[in-house]
């Protein structure tokens, strides 16, 4: 299944595609690369004007090669990226060291730049959301994306729909102790608005509407990536579309009684068998998150998890997906931080996680022609946002392995030949 | 139990809207009470539900039987249950009003919009002359969230009853809600047409809700209208001048509170404080105008001092933001700008205010223009010393005592500088006019090459880094660990230390030459490259700028390993691109970016780059 999305014969000859003699620039990855963040924009960047690049996964901390161009260096020391300039002799050895049978690595070629959405309000609202942050520091364009676009059919137009701190139950967010703040009120008001634009009594059901959209989209061939409660609350819905699983609170009128029995697993993407949390004033959708760690652990200092190695010859987008300059990534709270794995459906495959807490962190799967990756927590380099906090300055996190992680998402969409739709 | 369980009942019956007496309540309907209670929170509502209609029955004229009744079949969606109920109960009441509101509140959960509203219509035709049907009606709609259609209910009560004074703020409240903010404000202005007092409680609530710049601007331009049909309402005025400032519109507020200051024959008193809230949000030039105006209509008023100052300050900000000069390059005096302004403006308040409290810093601040600015020697030294003597133990006096130091340096009274910035630091110890002293103390001693005392000083100051002159200090450290020798009385530093004296004291060609002089006899010297960056700048100063560049140039050509390298380049390129040659400084900054990959400036001079290149990003 996963091989689908790989281009195993242009792996084939990739070494014969680079002209002997002439010089190519390699962006490595690992310890020594300056802006590890801007590496991927430059890729990015590159990948805009047309130059194939080659991911060389595992290969110092998959590492990029492109074609050295005057204009390629340039806007690589403006951006501040390291790169080495390799002959044509010393790129073929690296490219024969990555094919090597010995070695867990390998070379994908990326094709061209995914059109990239983001799924967020117009409204400012008083958080920041760290892909919003990754591709605005790493330069990668976007445009953003709400319910109105998705409703009317606008994500055919994208490769790579990203959503975040969303809540897609209608609930809000839950955040009811702000509901007096001019922001929530805003947010409450044009959630109502527009779900009455598209007919429907109650946001859930618009929220609804837009997951089925996006289901259908993904089914289609599209890259979805959640954080957050982007992840959860995306499954909470389309598991509640037979029942009312939101408290009057925030809907007017209260829980269906019988919403436990009514939920239906089948239509979900990674979660099942979990119950939803039905007390207004609980910050907490669902049990699928397992909350922040336990009060030992809650510290920035001892908290991490692990990426899982995968092989990557033959596992190229967990591979791709877990590309890093290191193996443990530290941890970072978000309204939904840790997926509990025994409500993990058994097809998703799990590309992180809390070690010895039965926690995922990170996980990926397909649906349809396309494919969904849930990353929990809100922020990986604010270990606890708080609402109305000053966002992250990336510039001082350029070696984030956390982000690293989100920036992979953006590039693995680039590796696939052609978008496949049904 | 029993006794605090009845006294729990009564409590409840007294809490419904028509109390009812606890008379017809036996013991046994009171425990049945209490476990269809616990039932309810144990999340089991049919079992409740089961025991309270058995409970109703038995007795409904009781309130809360009723109540947990209607909230059991809620909480399980059965609407046809409670609106029958709701049926039930109203046919027994002689006011069935809020019963009507309920049955329609049921209605609209159950999904019949339609047999919602007309039940609130019901409603409303019980007593459409009466304000509290609509409000009635009202909170059930907000409730809701029917925000549309209880301003409509609203208004259609104003409407009948014939009275527009009704409902303001809850009117207001829902428009801000809808983000008609224009309409919010409309009613705002009602009710200060009403009573001018409310204005705080005004702005405390659009403040929550005026949150986007369209919404400011809404409200400004209802505001507008309020003002226009109603001129003489101060607040309606007051309320504009806010929201336009909360817009940022000063040039705009500045003509509301002009029209108030003439409107109430203030004498320039609201105008004055409008000015000093425009030179706080960094308005200058509106500020400026605003003091301008105090002070030409009211020469004789309270505000007509502070108000002069403060001109004279706003114009000494304007003329630094335009980086004007009262010198060229050449020492040509140039035309009379806004820096001659803001002296003739602190003149002015001597002559006309000799004995107001902010004299003293006028004078100071006199003295401070003359030395930093006309470079009147003389005439500072004059003023400074007048400040130091006649107003002892003063912020200004302080001031003033530094300025007179760094007068002295330049003047190349060095002994005199000592003692004032020695005096000073005695006299004050902590906070910056003491760092700032100690600082010059430093250098005072780098000058006359007591290098030793200087680095004792720089010493002290490192350890606090939070200082604005803590970065100088460390520099100056760095260079005379750096640059001793060869021989004991290291005198290649000690006349570099004297040409920077020169150049401080604007003796710049007098300082070029004896850096060439040192440059001959020096070269190889340890500072060889900061006589060449010493050279770059003089040069610059005297307006010799393709010299300046090719000096800066020789300083990575002759010193591949200088500390100063990139910073060369990046003086280089700055004044290629001062120059107009955008290509060329973006070459020279290029050359930062790979020759000196590491340094310190590459976000300095990658944002330059992007900016003569006119990125976006």
């Amino acid at each position: 299944m996963i091989t689908r999305y790989i281009i195993a014969s242009v792996l084939l000859v990739l070494s014969t595609q680079r002209t002997a003699g002439a010089q190519d620039i390699l962006v490595p990855m690992d310890d020594v690369q300056a802006d590890h963040l801007k590496a991927y924009g430059v890729t990015f960047w590159a990948l805009e004007r047309k130059v194939d690049v080659d991911w060389l996964l595992n290969y110092r901390g998959g590492s990029f090669l492109m074609a050295a161009e005057p204009e390629i260096e340039a806007e690589l020391r403006v951006r501040g990226v390291s790169y080495e300039v390799l002959g044509g002799a010393r790129t073929a050895s690296i490219l024969s060291e990555v094919e090597s049978d010995a070695a867990n690595t390998s070379v994908v070629r990326l094709e061209k730049p995914p059109r990239i959405a983001v799924y967020a309000p117009e409204q400012t609202l008083p958080w920041d959301d760290a892909v919003l942050l990754a591709l605005t520091y790493a330069e990668v364009p976007y445009e953003m994306i709400y319910d109105d676009e998705v409703l009317e059919g606008a994500l055919d137009e994208y490769d790579w729909l990203h959503l975040h701190h969303e809540d897609f139950t209608g609930q809000f967010g839950k955040f009811f102790s702000y509901r007096a703040t001019p922001w929530y009120i805003e947010q409450q008001r044009q959630a109502e608005m527009t779900a009455r634009r598209h007919g429907f009594r109650k946001v859930s059901e618009l929220k609804l509407a837009v997951v089925s959209t996006i289901k259908e989209y993904v089914g289609g061939g599209g890259f979805l990536f959640a954080m957050c409660s982007g992840t959860d609350t995306f499954d909470l819905a389309l598991a509640a579309q037979q029942t009312d699983i939101v408290p009057s609170e925030y809907d007017g009128d209260p829980v269906d009684p019988d919403a436990l029995s009514r939920l239906d697993f089948s239509q979900t993407f990674a979660f099942h068998e979990f119950r939803p949390v039905f007390n207004a004033r609980e910050y907490e959708f669902s049990d699928i998150d397992s909350g922040p760690p336990p009060q030992p652990l809650r510290n920035p200092a001892v908290d991490y998890f692990t990426l899982f190695e995968f092989s990557a010859k033959y596992d190229q987008v967990p591979t791709m997906l877990t590309q890093n300059h290191v193996s443990t990534v530290k941890g970072f709270v978000g309204q939904t931080t840790n997926f509990r794995k025994h409500l993990i459906k058994p097809n998703v495959v799990i590309l992180a996680e809390a070690p010895g807490r039965n926690e995922v962190r990170y996980l990926h799967g397909s649906y349809g022609e396309g494919t969904y990756t849930f990353y929990g927590g809100h922020d990986p380099e604010d270990y606890q946002h708080f609402v109305g906090e000053e966002p992250t300055d990336l510039s001082l996190h350029k070696h984030s392995p956390g982000y690293r992680l989100i920036l992979n998402n953006i590039l693995f969409p680039a590796a696939k030949k052609k978008k496949q739709k049904t | 139990m029993r006794p605090v369980a009845l006294i729990l009942l009564a409590a409840l019956l007294l809490m419904g809207p028509e109390p009812l007496s606890a008379q017809n309540v036996d013991e046994s309907q009171v425990g049945r009470f209490q476990l269809a209670e616990s039932f309810l929170r144990a999340g089991q509502y049919e079992r409740a539900i089961g025991m309270l209609e058995g409970l109703y029955e038995e007795s409904p004229g009781t309130h809360v039987f009723y109540e947990r009744l209607r909230e059991a079949y809620e909480n399980v969606k059965r609407y046809d249950a409670a609106i029958a109920l709701v049926d039930r109960k109203m046919a027994s009441e002689t006011a069935p009003t809020s019963f009507l509101t309920e049955k329609a509140r049921l209605l609209f959960l159950k999904g019949d919009e339609a047999g919602a509203r007309l039940q609130w219509e019901r409603a409303i035709a019980t007593n459409p002359s009466s304000p509290s049907v609509y409000l009635l009606v009202y909170r059930s709609l907000l409730q809701l969230r029917l925000f549309d259609y209880a301003i409509e209910v609203l208004e259609q009560g104003r409407s009948v009853i014939d009275n527009d004074t009704l409902f303001q703020t809850d009117l207001a409240y829902l428009y801000n809600l809808t983000s008609q903010h224009g309409k919010a404000v409309e009613k705002y202005l009602e009710l200060l047409a009403l009573n001018q007092n409310q204005l705080s409680y005004v702005k405390s609530q659009l403040g929550a809700f005026l949150t986007s710049p369209e919404a400011v601007q809404e409200g400004i331009r209802v505001a507008q209208d309020g003002v226009a049909t109603d001129p003489l309402n101060r607040s309606y005025r007051e309320l504009l001048g806010w929201l336009l400032i909360e817009g940022d519109d000063y040039h705009e507020a500045l003509e509301v509170y002009r029209g108030m200051d003439r409107l109430d024959r203030e004498e320039g008193r609201t105008l004055f404080s409008f000015a000093l809230i425009a030179a706080d949000g960094d308005a200058h030039d509106v500020a400026l105008e605003a003091f301008d105006e105090v002070l030409r209509r009211y020469p004789e008023g309270s505000s007509a001092p502070e108000a002069m100052r403060g001109l004279a300050m706003m114009q000494e900000k304007w003329a630094a933001a335009l980086e004007e000069t009262v010198y060229d390059l050449y020492g040509e005096r140039g035309e009379r700008n806004h820096w001659d302004e803001a002296l003739e403006t602190y003149q002015r308040f001597l002559i006309e205010y000799p004995q107001h409290p902010q004299f003293p810093d006028v004078l100071r601040r006199i003295g401070t223009l003359q030395q930093e600015v006309f470079l009147d020697l003389e005439a500072a030294e004059t003023v400074l010393r007048e400040v130091v003597a006649r107003y002892p133990q003063t912020d200004a006096a302080n001031q003033a005592a530094y300025d007179l130091g760094r007068l002295a340096v330049t003047q190349g009274r060095l002994d005199d500088a000592r003692i004032q910035f020695s005096r000073l630091l005695t006299r004050l110890r902590t906070g910056d006019l003491a760092d700032l002293a100690r600082y010059e103390l430093a250098q005072l001693h780098f000058y006359q090459g007591d290098f030793e005392a200087a680095d004792s000083f720089t010493r002290a100051m490192q350890e606090n880094t939070s200082t604005d002159v803590a970065n100088d200090a460390i520099a100056m450290k760095v260079m005379l660990i750096e640059s001793m020798g060869p021989d004991s009385l290291n005198t290649p530093l000690r006349r570099f230390a004297r040409i920077q004296l020169l150049t401080r004291q604007r003796d710049y060609e007098a300082a070029l030459h004896q850096l060439d002089d040192l440059m001959v006899e020096f070269g190889q010297h340890a500072l060889a490259d900061d006589m060449l960056m010493q050279r770059a700048d003089l040069l610059a100063r005297t307006g010799h700028i393709e010299d300046a560049i090719l000096s800066y140039f020789q300083v990575p050509l002759l010193h591949p390993d200088s500390f100063h390298g990139a910073s060369s380049l990046v003086q280089a390129a700055a004044l290629q691109a001062r120059s107009g040659l955008t290509t060329d400084a973006v070459r020279t900054y290029e050359r930062v970016l790979t020759e000196y990959p590491g340094t310190l400036l590459t976000p300095r001079v990658r944002e330059a780059i992007r900016v003569l290149r006119g990125d976006q990003t």
